[in-house]
């Protein structure tokens, strides 16, 4: 495969690209913000009309306030559909992203902790971006030249005022955004860190605590949120800068309207104007004035949600799935051939190199060796967890590689078989979800889990002894009907007696499967048909 | 689940907002003078137009005698302070947050740790995390929003008070229109936002507790083709949090629209409620009630907020035990007596258990140092039964290497440094004694090579013997190992034991070995067969004269 240097990552193009498939609701949405701006006029109309007729005879004015009331409740009901409309735009981008990472964090069947705060901090900020940014987007850019517009049938001149403190803040704003995004990303990081580091030393709490570690780690966790701490310090510093920059020509607007207005009506104006002004107007253009930034304003406080969506988007983005082709072995155990077969790891020195080995059919090898030889990485190969950095290995003379991949096809009971939290039947059925419960309890009594199986074990394993857990393990390859079964280290953990019960127990969940066992004991090795030493 | 407004996670909140109460102070002001001044602008602003329109109407002298510069120029002043007001309140605040936050989190895994270990170890990962991060974001409107009153109070001050400078009845219709507001926003937070935002959070916890223990376990998964389903599981669990997300935001949208409803119904009020005034102060009580209301906002964003923070609080203070701990003994020395034991036994003994699997020799030894909470009677660690010592009171007497070794996710020199700082020359003494000396070699970058998220990268015999090096630095008493040449091929096995028994001599140390096999046994001079346990919880013992039964 050649390697193609990939072109650099664009957040906003990523995000656009993602919110694609969403562009009718997205469009309801930002129609529905820009409508705001109806409302908007028809409150400042009512309002100033009100209080124009007011002054004349308190009657005249009721069905302007009336408008002026109704206006306000319309506008409250739009703003309330728009809520609506975008965040459930927000939520149907939020579960396609999340599908496609989840997809292929568990596809991978490799541990990948540090990519959980993607899945869960990560895509929550898309909810920002998509529910509350981008529906003020098309608003921001569109309605205050509409209201400008409105003012500017009442008064050209205030008209071109408003317009006169819009523009050099458009150019501000333009600049701003671009420091904050590099301050975003790191943002971003510095909450990965603190939560990975949350997940992986409470998972090492009984280490932690045996060695009497507690201040330590407590004090990498205050680096960790220290560093948090700054980093949205510094991005938020920025969000409010900017919006006060945007708070200050929103003021400022308002401040020029009034003296300008003020200044018309008292016909005290220093230089000629074309137009003159009477209270009802003058009011009117008043009352629009902070509608102006108002879209900006809201913008501004969205603008938020787009640097998170921003500092998160690399983080969120998965590999174009090639989807993996499931070799079907039916029930027939098939023969497995390594050929010339070089494991290495990550750059270093290789684990496996160069080794031939001929499985036949139903045949039960024992792979021997000294620890750290690489038996459970030979295991690992059939399961594509061990990188295959040379050499091919065939099942039953269809070659492993790119693309093809046996899951669902082998029984495996891995060194260190993981539970979830749940029942201990729970635990057995993982391998099978769709066995019966008999044949579950049976899986379980034969591999030598006595006990109550509805009894309740946690994420650490606790309830469960070092030789439970490799029963566990063996349980559940009894339990799976596949044609390979894959031990490692079956009888490790336990006890001289445990083990001599166990090797019948193997011997007879080998039979009929082509069975490759990794383990340092004798007496299990004795009952392959073939020893191999690595 | 309970609220309890008293708990620790309470004093702890308390005791940081007494730490940031300047910043706090500083944003409560900022806020109390942004009301002010955007009430005092748009209420100038109306009322000097309005009276402009007046003036010159009439023209001549009563332009001259209207006064338009006072007038103008704090309108022009209040632009510029509502602007600066609003940035130093909004970062003093957040800032005051943060910071607070960042003490905080810290301060909530150490209460955690220090838990009795049935609290402190019964937490899954997953959900632990969830707390510490999602749950402790969520209070932190607890602190932003301390300006809100302030603000609110001033607003509401202004406001009413330009009201009734037109006519008191206008600023009694003020007031009740906010009564109106906040009546009717506190009851649709009640109803919708409060356990849409409590749902929120439980929802998350869920999810990441799923997620954390479905991904411990991929790799069987893919191996049984359950990777689809996990993902599945994931998403439904995800699904749940998005859907009390999408309440709380259509029940803060509500709250948006009640208070714009009751805006526009205020105003509508006001102007008639001003009759008899002249038109100015109309003008002026109408745009004051307008912005009067509109300082209700930051009240209304924190009863939309209050639900998750107080979800939130309830969660964390779950994390932490209630009671004060008692005050617990020491032990007065380093002697170990167990049930089935006629005698102490002190360091150089060497004590070594064996039975069959799951009978409880972990769980005896997870007492002695303090992982486990041990019935009365079991054990007596200086003199003292166990169950009366604390448990980190207990922990300095031992160097403990797991069966289940815990590794973090760092380098190795990271993972040894967890018994504490050594120097170079110790580090390598304890590898070597471990027989992972050569293996560290042989990777390229050798001491500083990551052993990925508990020690992925390291072959199970070789995580192992890390754990044993790792205990080799810490200066304890007794070494407690438990299956420490499990995995081993007879010549490592060798090796390790020699450099064992070598290491214990040299230091004095005492040793309490968990092992199956013969030559670990064979080094030990005082042999317990451990049978089970009993009803009553407590391991049962008895005393083993000859060899340990021969193993392969």
């Amino acid at each position: 495969m050649t390697a193609v240097s990939p072109a650099p990552f664009a957040p906003a193009a990523w995000l656009k690209q993602t919110g694609r498939a969403w562009r009718r609701p997205a469009m309801l949405a930002a129609a529905l913000t820009v409508a705001d701006v109806l409302p908007a006029i028809g409150f400042a109309a009512g309002l100033a009309l009100g209080i124009d007729q007011f002054g004349r005879s308190p009657i005249a004015a009721a069905p302007w306030l009336a408008l002026a009331a109704a206006s306000l409740i319309a506008r409250g009901l739009l703003n309330q559909a728009g809520v609506a409309v975008g965040a459930r735009q927000g939520r149907a981008v939020k579960r396609d992203v999340r599908e496609r990472l989840l997809t292929d964090l568990f596809g991978r069947g490799r541990r990948s902790g540090g990519r959980l705060a993607a899945v869960v901090e990560g895509v929550e900020s898309l909810d920002g971006y998509y529910a509350r940014f981008t529906p003020l987007r098309l608003a921001a850019g569109l309605s205050p030249l509409l209201i400008i517009a409105a003012a500017a049938v009442a008064s050209p001149v205030a008209a071109a005022i408003l317009l006169f403190t819009l523009l050099p803040f458009v150019l501000g704003m333009i600049l701003a955004g671009t420091a904050a995004a590099g301050e975003s990303r790191r943002q971003f990081q510095a909450l990965e860190r603190l939560s990975g580091l949350f997940v992986d030393r409470v998972r090492a709490l009984p280490a932690v605590l045996a060695f009497g570690a507690t201040d330590r780690v407590t004090a990498e966790i205050a680096t960790a949120s220290n560093e948090l701490e700054h980093r949205t310090a510094r991005v938020m510093r920025i969000a409010f800068a900017s919006s006060a920059v945007l708070e200050f020509f929103s003021a400022l607007s308002v401040a020029l309207i009034a003296v300008y207005c003020g200044f018309n009506l008292l016909r005290l104006l220093p230089f000629p104007v074309p137009e003159t002004l009477d209270l009802g107007r003058a009011f009117f253009v008043l009352a629009l004035a902070p509608e102006v930034y108002q879209p900006l304003r809201r913008l501004a406080a969205a603008y938020h949600d787009r640097q998170a969506a921003e500092g998160a988007a690399p983080a969120l983005t998965t590999p174009d799935e090639t989807k993996p082709v499931r070799l079907t072995l039916g029930d027939t155990a098939p023969s497995i051939r390594f050929l010339a077969v070089s494991i290495a790891y990550d750059g270093a020195a290789p684990v496996i190199d160069g080794l031939d080995l001929d499985v036949r059919p139903g045949q039960v090898v024992a792979l021997v060796g000294a620890s750290g030889a690489g038996k459970s990485s030979l295991l690992h190969l059939l399961l594509g967890l061990s990188p295959l950095t040379a050499g091919a290995v065939e099942i039953g003379g269809v070659r492993l590689g790119d693309g093809v991949d046996l899951s669902g096809q082998i029984a495996w009971a891995s060194q260190a078989p993981v539970v979830v939290p749940g029942s201990l039947a729970r635990n057995v059925a993982l391998a099978d979800p769709t066995a019966c419960p008999g044949r579950v309890k049976a899986a379980a009594q034969t591999a030598g889990l006595t006990g109550d199986l509805e009894r309740l074990i946690d994420e650490r394993g606790g309830g469960l002894s070092g030789g439970e857990r490799r029963r566990l393990g063996l349980a559940r390859a009894m339990l799976k009907r596949a044609p390979i079964l894959l031990l490692d280290e079956p009888t490790a953990n336990l006890d001289p007696a445990s083990e001599q019960a166990m090797l019948e127990t193997i011997r007879e969940a080998a039979r009929g499967r082509t069975t490759l066992i990794a383990t340092h004991s004798a007496a299990v090795a004795a009952l392959a048909d073939r020893v191999v030493r690595l | 689940m309970s609220r309890r407004s008293t708990g620790r996670v309470a004093a702890l909140i308390a005791t940081q907002r007494q730490a940031q109460r300047r910043r706090l102070r500083l944003a409560a002001a900022a806020g109390a003078v942004v009301s002010v001044a955007a009430v005092g602008l748009l209420g100038l602003s109306g009322w000097f137009i309005t009276g402009a329109a007046f003036a010159g109407a009439a023209g001549g002298l009563a332009v001259q005698s209207f006064n338009y510069l006072t007038p103008s120029a704090i309108i022009r002043l209040l632009a510029i302070l509502r602007t600066g007001a609003r940035y130093v309140e909004r970062v003093a605040g957040h800032e005051a947050a943060l910071k607070a936050l960042a003490r905080l989190r810290p301060q909530l895994f150490h209460a955690l740790a220090s838990a009795p270990p049935e609290c402190a170890l019964a937490l899954s990962s997953g959900d632990a995390s969830a707390r510490l991060v999602q749950d402790v974001d969520a209070v932190q409107t607890v602190f932003v929003r301390l300006s809100a009153p302030w603000a609110l109070g001033a607003g509401v001050a202004a406001s009413v008070l330009l009201a009734a400078m037109a006519t008191p009845l206008a600023a009694l219709v003020l007031l009740g229109a906010m009564g109106l507001t906040w009546g009717g926003a506190a009851v649709i937070a009640h109803r919708r936002a409060e356990p849409a935002g409590r749902a929120a959070q439980a929802a998350v916890a869920r999810l990441k507790d799923s997620l954390s223990a479905l991904e411990a376990v991929a790799p069987e998964l893919k191996a049984y083709a359950l990777d689809g389903w996990a993902a599945q599981q994931v998403a439904e669990a995800a699904a749940v949090r998005d859907r009390a997300l999408i309440d709380q935001a259509q029940a803060g949208g509500w709250m948006a629209a009640w208070q714009a409803g009751v805006t526009g119904l205020a105003v509508a009020a006001v102007v008639p409620a001003t009759h008899g005034a002249p038109l100015p102060l109309t003008a002026l009580a109408a745009l004051a009630a307008i912005m009067g209301l509109e300082s209700l906002a930051g009240l209304i964003g924190a009863l939309h907020q209050n639900g998750a923070a107080a979800e939130a609080q309830d969660r964390l203070d779950d994390l932490l035990p209630d009671e004060a701990p008692r005050v617990r003994a020491a032990p007065h020395d380093e002697t170990v007596r167990l049930a089935a034991l006629a005698t102490d036994l002190s360091p150089p003994a060497r004590l070594g258990l064996f039975g069959a699997s799951g009978a409880g020799k972990t769980t005896l030894i997870e007492r002695l140092i303090g992982l486990r909470t041990a019935p009365e009677g079991e054990a007596r660690l200086g003199g003292v039964d166990i169950a009366d010592l604390a448990p980190d009171a207990r922990r300095a007497l031992f160097a403990y290497a797991a069966q289940d070794v815990r590794l973090m996710d760092g380098t190795i020199r990271q993972n040894l440094a967890l018994a504490g700082p050594a120097d170079e020359a110790a580090i390598w003494r304890a590898l070597d004694d471990a027989a992972l000396a050569q293996r560290v070699r042989a990777d390229p970058l050798g001491l500083d090579a990551p052993v990925g998220v508990n020690g992925e990268r390291l072959s199970g015999g070789e995580r192992r013997r890390l754990g044993l090096a790792r205990a080799y630095l810490r200066d304890a008493p007794w070494l407690v190992l438990d299956e420490p040449t499990e995995g081993l091929d007879a010549a490592t096995e060798a090796q390790v034991l020699a450099a064992l028994t070598r290491r214990l001599s040299e230091r004095g140390q005492g040793l309490i070995l968990i092992s199956h096999r013969l030559a670990p046994m064979a080094a030990c001079h005082i042999r317990l067969r451990i049978e089970g346990v009993d009803a009553d919880g407590r391991v049962r013992m008895t005393r083993q004269v000859e060899p340990a039964p021969a193993d392969a």
